[in-house]
């Protein structure tokens, strides 16, 4: 894609009814680069996100002030067609949105209303985002059948892939993989990873490590304000203010001590439940067990097993084609941090 | 036993006894009219009694087709008026307006429900007869006097009027249940929609219609449900000519229940003639149950898949 986004932000303040959500916020998002914005809930991550496309006009009660260049047009300008404006942007939202139609009709849903009739166009357009999500293997003999019968997983990705059939220049996600399974997100993040090449992504999400995977950009929100952003590492590793000092090491330990490993490869359910929680029972509160995986169904189900034993899981990883790495932390009873 | 508890005891049964005698006139009056219609049914087919349009108490003859086809004819124009009526003023309400807006006309749309049926009938005399005979039979009838329009009825009581009332009335209804169903659609799909660059119409098109449509379904039944029992205004307005074949709409139709409250307890000493009319009763009462409980039972249905 030849034509050059630009996104800049100039003292934009969102208030709803009289609550100021966002105050003064004035940033560049970076070209063909994926930009995480993170910070606490309620810190105004999603409305800034919404604020790009103008969807935040939807809410009742809404007031916006400031300006956003979208290629140089401030698209908060009367005179700004807001269906061309959204036409750039793809949204993918926190739970998949499925319009209730086949899996071909929603792809072809966003190019038919800006027109789109030839059947054979349409056809092409399918098959080709639908190969970028990844979803076209498993979907390509029923593409007529209702999007509702895949699963969560396949319908975000079903989602990104109607978002890209209208040809955007930007990619807007609202903790897109937070209500999917480990597999399903990693499954969502690969592409982000693949699309930031020629999109511009950004990204909002409350998990600093999947931020450290995937960003090459952080902006950090606390309370409405733009306290802090620039690449990755530097946020990260030295952030500059106290506040965002502060909520990453609250959120997210850099360097993880791991204080006990343990293989569960080849292990299936229920044995392997039992082996990472008599291995937890060892621990103390909060030292961080390391256990590696290598069955699609463990990946889904331990997490959720040690969670529900009231331990918090950290991370989820891919660490090869079969391997997946799962951190969890030691957490006594009722005593949290 | 204290008194204290032997009150409560006592407020408690008397409370049960009055539920039960609530619940149990439904029943009561289902079967009574079951059974006072029983007697035309043991001696005329009910197939002659449903086809025959031939009305001559005196002569033994109850047919009941004129007014079937008279109740068929009214609801059918008030749906057809009433239901694209009720589908884009919900959907603007919902959809397009501003909630200030919507707070301020939604009660006006209430009241409307509100008012005295006697009220709306003589409105439709007033106003909606003279327009009917002096503007739109003319001339629709004289630019298209084929099937539907064809009529030498110039009075301006006729079907059509009482359609054009009962819209009106059963309108209130609806508005108010599709746009419930309509705000249940969930806000992300919108959402969803918009954020391709669809306009609200397409978004209202193809989306929120396609996902609340049952509702929209049930919405309308109920609406006809209440339409089939609209006695009082209808009757003031439809023309009510007895042994007259209604062929268009701006014949006059004489709809079941004007029927029945026009000839209910006359001439009693008629033959048959009670069970008769008891028996259009039973009918009446048969379909605008039936009405309900598909209407109701779609609604439950789609909040139970909600939920």
């Amino acid at each position: 894609m030849e034509c050059k986004t630009h996104i800049s932000v100039r003292d934009l303040s969102v208030f709803y009814g009289g609550a100021q959500v966002l105050n003064n916020i004035s940033i560049d998002i970076p070209d063909k680069k994926l930009t995480a914005i993170i910070g606490p809930s309620g810190c105004g991550k999603t409305t800034l996100l919404k604020s790009l496309n103008r969807i935040i006009d939807l809410q009742d009660g809404v007031r916006v002030s400031g300006q956003v260049f979208v290629d140089g047009e401030d698209i908060y300008d009367p005179k700004v067609e807001v269906t061309h404006l959204r036409k750039k942007m793809g949204l993918l939202l926190q739970r998949p949105q499925i319009l209730p139609m086949s899996i071909y009709e929603n792809v072809v849903y966003g190019p038919r209303i800006h027109g789109v009739r030839n059947k054979k166009k349409l056809d092409g357009l399918v098959q080709c985002y639908l190969k970028v999500s990844g979803l076209w293997n498993e979907v390509k003999d029923r593409l007529h059948s209702p999007a509702t019968r895949l699963s969560i997983g396949q319908q975000q990705r079903l989602c990104l892939a109607r978002g890209l059939a209208v040809e955007p220049e930007v990619i807007l996600g609202d903790e897109p993989t937070s209500a999917l399974d480990p597999i399903s997100a990693e499954r969502i993040e690969q592409r982000l990873l693949e699309l930031k090449s020629q999109y511009t992504v950004v990204l909002v999400t409350h998990n600093l490590r999947q931020a450290k995977r995937l960003a090459d950009y952080v902006i950090f929100l606390y309370l409405g304000n733009l306290i802090e952003h620039g690449p990755t590492e530097q946020i990260l590793k030295n952030p500059k203010y106290v506040k965002t000092q502060n909520y990453i090491n609250g959120e997210f330990i850099e360097e993880l001590t791991i204080d006990k490993e343990l293989n569960l490869k080849a292990t299936v359910c229920p044995d392997n439940f039992a082996k990472a929680k008599l291995a937890l029972e060892e621990l103390k509160h909060g030292q961080v067990l390391k256990i590696v995986v290598d069955y699609e169904v463990a990946v889904n189900e331990v997490p959720k097993a040690m969670e529900f034993e009231g331990h918090k899981v950290l991370e989820i990883k891919r660490i090869n084609q079969k391997d997946w790495e799962i951190l969890i932390q030691k957490r006594n009873g009722v005593y949290t941090i | 036993m204290n008194t204290r508890k032997f009150k409560d005891v006592v407020a408690q049964k008397i409370m049960f006894l009055l539920c039960i005698f609530v619940v149990s006139l439904a029943f009561l009056i289902i079967f009574g009219l079951y059974h006072r219609s029983m007697p035309i049914l043991a001696e005329k087919n009910l197939k002659d009694i449903l086809f025959s349009a031939i009305w001559h108490p005196a002569q033994g003859q109850f047919g009941l087709a004129g007014f079937i086809v008279g109740t068929l004819w009214v609801i059918g124009i008030a749906t057809i008026l009433a239901v694209p009526l009720s589908i884009l003023t919900a959907t603007y309400l919902s959809e397009y307006s501003h909630r200030r807006i919507r707070e301020y006309i939604k009660p006006i749309i209430d009241l409307l429900a509100g008012i005295s049926p006697v009220i709306y009938g003589v409105w439709g005399v007033v106003a909606i007869v003279p327009f009917v005979r002096d503007y739109l039979m003319p001339f629709l009838s004289e630019k298209m006097p084929f099937f539907p329009f064809a009529s030498d009825n110039y009075t301006g009581f006729a079907a059509i009027t009482g359609g054009i009332v009962l819209a009106v009335m059963i309108c209130p209804l609806m508005i108010s249940i599709i746009g419930e169903v309509i705000r249940n659609v969930p806000f992300e799909a919108r959402e969803a929609s918009l954020a391709l660059g669809a306009t609200r119409w397409q978004t209202v098109k193809y989306v929120v219609f396609k996902k609340s449509w049952p509702g929209i379904i049930a919405a309308i039944i109920l609406g006809l449900s209440r339409a089939f029992g609209e006695t009082i205004a209808v009757l003031m307005v439809a023309g009510c000519a007895l042994n007259f074949f209604p062929k268009s709409i701006f014949d006059p139709a004489y709809p079941l229940p004007a029927l029945i409250a026009n000839t209910y307890g006359e001439m009693m000493s008629i033959p048959l003639y009670d069970a008769a009319v008891l028996l259009a009763a039973f009918i009446l009462l048969i379909v605008s149950i039936l009405f309900n409980i598909v209407g109701w039972g779609i609604l439950l249905r789609i909040e139970r898949s909600q939920s």
